[in-house]
């Protein structure tokens, strides 16, 4: 299929894209056989060169080394390139390190190109070097048709603002401000909690040095709580943050406490109250007051009415706490109150929650008394817990003779809780076990169950060798059951001795049981408000698992501890330190610059009909419908998703460097390939193009059958674009994206999923296979669901015969107009409504420059 | 060294003893005949914990998968164990790896029955199956019993009715189940 025989035009009126004739370069890349194992690179460099207009095409063993970036910048000096196009890795990876080179050798980088034949080509296609092959001829091929119409462009710096937002108050979130803080930053942190602290507060001691938890944190908290360049937000949510990097507004919801900063928390309003409520700090164990404080060394040190509990804010009511303090610190009129901040970086530290062992109905926690889980362990063998650290069984109040630990529980399992592994649990058994030897020494029995224990950091063996020399016997199995026996609450264990192949019964007076971690119950609330992604396992997705570890995939904003993945302490406040070494290069340069992807208006073709407008997600976009003055792009606004352009209906408003007639160039020479199973797929930067190179890096094998077409949002893919493929040939197209409320852009997203369902609509009306066109929303964990989605897709393309083809063809040459048609009319129109004018530009149009 | 196959290993030798001969397309042909969750086990235990047969006797279901695992044919198939499972499916249910023990032990005992190991009561109920289109044999005592309730002394079967007889005994031998039964067990 040709531009000829579809009627659209490539060339905007003939103008070319530069004033210079193209002169292209494609480099292909060996990888060393992580390409050429399964792609004939020498063949597709052969093939490179005999495309139009490019003059030098070649392979080496790693384009990304020194010697061959050397060769690019020499290769450009030589032959004069204006345009290159590198065969490799992911754009996504690599496309800064090429755009650097070509740079240096004085080209604009923008008239750089990838075509990514490893994560999207030779990973997929192990076994099928000639389809691999092809493929990457095609993908080679799509990207020379791009880049000889990239233009140069000029990127805009952006400021950044040098005010730190940290959202949790845990361990992370309390060094990552410190370090930002100590570096010279301001920094915001809000925590749900009416004191920061986090888990880790709460816990006993930590492993394997067996420091006193609270006594290593709580000079880190008071330190925050202190810090002049720190402003705590307790007992608050973030709202809503709008912005892009450098230049984010959050809104803060500061929850009333019913208690002013005046509060010296001397104690005597709790000591007047007489409402009860569970102690949530110490897990349910004891109970608190309704006013109250959360434990002592909180920070703030100021008091909480927990107005559940409370019998109300009328003082006739009640009002013994507001009588009983001196310093009037009661406000029982207080509200809530909305602060907004302006804030150029945020730390997302946001912790874990623990898993509910409920779920397992054959261990009876909740049920038997003295089944409890590690952190109600914690509690009771800490000094300010509930029983001032002394273990007791619940059912007794009495130290118990026996304690069996049970390991995994909620963690690597497919049926109850999460597959992975918790991380810290073994740990925290074996730190446990020691515990009860230092208070009670050997009488007290200890049994840990575990399946593997997992022991692997520094100090880690040491102290599971401390354990076991101290008589803590491990026994390989997982218990199957636990039942209590009547009378006296003892707990019998069921379970196999693996290493022995017997079956064992046992009876134990506490049975702990070592709970996994698993996602803040309210990440997905926080994943809204910054446009996160989340793995299948609910935590945090970074930009890059060993090159970006801490960044997310939205720039500016950074990840560090259990939000991230389940860790200990060590890890989370290496990771905390690292986010704020991240965020703090940013603002430490006080600027970034932005990529040159802006939407531009030409005034010429605006109707002033206002859908650019509309449909803009950050409200960019300035037009007066009544006055009939054309769209105005705001630019510092503009976060170029280019939903705009692909909802223009008169090509008036395009995006830069992905322009119709640089896409349509792209689709154009993924419709001439010979695959007959062809899968035209649209990818989104953020989600469905990096969800297709986690397919590509988990070596998840599929049909060599997609051809990726890569734009910043699914939101960019027009009703154009769709019927070009199809009016071209293709058998199938995919148009791909983030899930609906992820979006990188707001929710341009909700336009992709307009356009298709309305392309739907329109093949069920013209009689085209509705099947032939899919939607599939896929994550940038979910290579698997990228995978099954081209497999089914290259079935389905095997299905459409060439004489449906040819009908699909005729349908749309009947019923559509193309954007370009309608554009070489306004133009020849504006020219002077010379109808030869019109004839002649609609020709050229047809003819495609 | 002691070396199990599961790919591709040879059979070994343990202090001087031959051990067993791994059959690597063993846990395959489970796999391909539906138990595909086979490889998951990470041996825990908790299935055999929760195996009511093995607390009564030496049956260890976790062996029994392990044994298949490594593709130790003749140690499942020819292994009374098999045959100890009740099927009440307590371990499938709890097995935090979500291997279909259960459905395992099912196709197992398929595979044993077809490698020539079928229990010797199984050859004698399958014989009358086989014989008679119907599981139990109808004897003397029980047409009695009938008769004095009031019923027909032949119940209304295939029993009853020579033409069905006929009509189950081909689908039995067609299925290949005759032949089956008359191969019996080693």
């Amino acid at each position: 299929m040709t531009e000829e025989e579809n009627g659209t035009s490539e060339g905007e009126e003939g103008k070319a894209p530069t004033e210079e004739a193209p002169r292209i370069g494609v480099f292909v890349c060996d990888c060393g056989l992580n390409i050429a194992g399964s792609v004939d690179t020498q063949s597709v460099a052969d093939y490179a060169g005999t495309l139009p207009d490019v003059v030098w095409a070649g392979r080496q063993k790693y384009t990304c080394s020194d010697p061959g970036q050397m060769l690019i910048e020499d290769m450009i000096e030589e032959h004069d390139l204006n345009r290159v196009v590198v065969a490799s890795c992911s754009p996504r990876l690599h496309e800064p390190t090429f755009r650097g080179t070509v740079e240096r050798a004085g080209m604009n980088k923008y008239q750089f190109e990838m075509a990514n034949i490893r994560e999207h080509c030779s990973w997929i296609h192990l076994y099928d070097k000639e389809g691999g092959t092809d493929k990457a001829k095609d993908l080679v091929r799509m990207a020379v048709a791009k880049v000889r119409l990239l233009e140069p462009q000029e990127e805009t710096k952006v400021r950044v603002e040098t005010t730190a937002l940290v959202i949790g108050g845990g361990v992370a979130g309390i060094q990552a401000a410190l370090d930002l803080a100590d570096s010279g930053f301001k920094v915001h942190v809000v925590e749900k909690e009416p004191s920061i602290g986090g888990k880790m507060a709460q816990i006993d001691k930590t492993f394997p040095t067996m420091d006193c938890s609270i006594c290593i944190l709580a000079p880190k908290m008071s330190e925050a709580g202190n810090h002049p360049n720190i402003t705590l937000h307790t007992y608050s949510e973030v709202q809503s943050i709008d912005g892009y990097i450098g230049n984010f507004t959050a809104k803060i919801l500061h929850k009333a406490r019913y208690v002013t900063t005046d509060c010296t928390s001397c104690g005597d309003c709790a000591d007047a109250c007489e409402q009860l409520a569970p102690n949530e700090f110490d897990i349910g164990l004891a109970t608190r007051k309704a006013i109250y404080i959360p434990f002592a060394q909180a920070v703030p040190s100021q008091y909480i009415i927990d107005m559940n509990t409370c019998l109300g804010t009328e003082p006739i009511a009640c009002g013994k706490c507001k009588d009983a303090c001196e310093r009037e610190a009661v406000d029982l009129e207080m509200n809530d109150e909305v602060v907004e901040i302006d804030v150029g970086t945020v730390i997302v530290a946001t912790g874990v929650d623990v898993y509910d062992a409920t779920a397992i109905p054959e261990y009876h926690y909740g049920e038997y008394p003295d089944v409890i889980t590690t952190m109600e362990f914690e509690r009771l063998v800490n000094a300010g817990g509930p029983t001032s650290g002394h273990l007791v069984r619940p059912s007794n109040m009495k130290t118990p003779k026996t304690v069996a630990f049970i390991q995994c529980v909620g963690s690597r399992s497919l049926k109850n809780g999460h597959p992975y592994c918790s991380n810290v649990c073994c740990m925290n058994t074996i730190k446990d076990s020691l515990l009860i030897r230092e208070h009670y020494g050997r009488d007290l029995k200890i049994d840990v169950y575990y399946m593997d224990i997992r022991a692997f950091g520094k100090g880690f063996e040491d102290l599971y060798n401390r354990s076991k020399a101290e008589g803590v016997r491990f026994i390989r199995g997982i218990p199957a059951s636990i039942t209590e026996v009547p009378d006296n609450h003892d707990l019998r264990i069921v379970v196999e001795d693996t290493s022995l192949g017997r079956v064992l019964t046992r009876d134990y007076e506490m049975v702990v049981l070592s709970v996994g971690m698993e996602a803040a119950h309210d990440a997905e609330k926080v994943q809204h408000l910054l446009t996160l992604s989340r793995t299948s396992d609910g935590f945090f997705l970074e930009a890059h698992p060993k090159l970006k570890p801490v960044d997310a995939p939205t720039q500016g904003v950074f990840l560090c501890g259990c939000a991230e993945g389940p860790k200990d302490i060590k890890d989370s406040v290496t990771q905390a330190s690292a986010a704020a070494a991240r965020a703090g290069i940013l603002m430490g340069a006080g600027e970034v610059t932005v990529e040159a992807i802006t939407a531009v208006v030409d005034e010429d073709l605006c109707t002033s009909c206002g859908l650019c407008a509309k449909v803009c997600p950050y409200h960019a976009i300035e037009v007066d419908t009544k006055a009939k003055t054309p769209a105005h792009v705001i630019e510092a606004a503009c976060a170029g998703c280019g939903t705009c352009a692909a909802e223009c209906a008169f090509g008036a408003i395009h995006q830069r460097h992905f322009t119709d007639q640089q896409i349509e160039g792209q689709i154009d020479q993924a419709t001439a390939s010979k695959a007959e199973d062809l899968v035209l797929t649209f990818a989104c930067n953020w989600c469905s193009y990096a969800g297709a190179d986690f397919a590509g890096v988990s070596r998840m094998q599929m049909p060599p059958a997609a051809r990726v077409i890569r734009t910043m949002c699914s939101g960019r893919i027009s009703v154009d674009f769709v019927l070009r493929a199809f009016a071209n040939g293709a058998p199938t197209v995919l148009v791909s994206g983030c899930h609906l409320t992820d979006c990188h852009y707001i929710n341009a997203n909700q336009q992709t999923l307009k356009r298709v369902e309305k392309l739907w609509k329109r093949f069920d009306k013209w009689g085209i296979r509705k099947e032939r066109l899919a939607l599939a929303w896929v994550s940038a964990a979910e290579g698997a669901k990228f995978q099954e989605t081209i497999t089914k897709m290259s079935e389905i393309a095997k299905t459409v015969t060439a004489k449906e083809i040819k009908e699909t063809k005729d349908i749309i040459a009947r019923n559509y107009k193309f954007k370009a048609e309608k554009m070489a009319r306004a133009r020849a129109k504006k020219a002077g409504a010379d109808p030869g004018a019109a004839n002649k530009a609609k020709a050229k149009a047809k003819n495609g420059t | 060294m002691f070396k199990y196959g599961i790919s591709g290993f040879e059979s070994g030798h343990y202090m001087g003893e031959s051990v067993y001969k791994p059959d690597n397309t063993f846990p395959q042909q489970i796999v391909e005949r539906g138990g595909t969750t086979l490889l998951r086990c990470f041996q825990c235990g908790t299935c055999t914990g929760s195996c009511p047969s093995g607390r009564q006797t030496a049956f260890r279901i976790r062996k029994l998968i392990r044994w298949a695992q490594l593709g130790i044919a003749d140690k499942v198939l020819a292994s009374e164990d098999l045959w100890m499972c009740t099927t009440c499916y307590t371990c499938q249910e709890r097995c935090p790896r979500g291997v279909e023990i259960t459905d395992i032990v099912m196709t197992m005992r398929n595979l044993a029955v077809e490698a020539g190991y079928m229990q010797e009561a199984h050859v004698r109920i399958g014989g009358f199956l086989a014989k008679t289109g119907h599981l139990l044999p109808l004897k003397e005592p029980m047409m009695k019993a009938r008769k004095s309730l009031g019923l027909d002394e032949t119940p209304p079967t295939v029993l009853a009715n020579k033409k069905n007889q006929e009509l189950v005994l081909n689908i039995i031998k067609e299925t290949g189940f005759t032949d089956l039964v008359k191969k019996g067990g080693k």
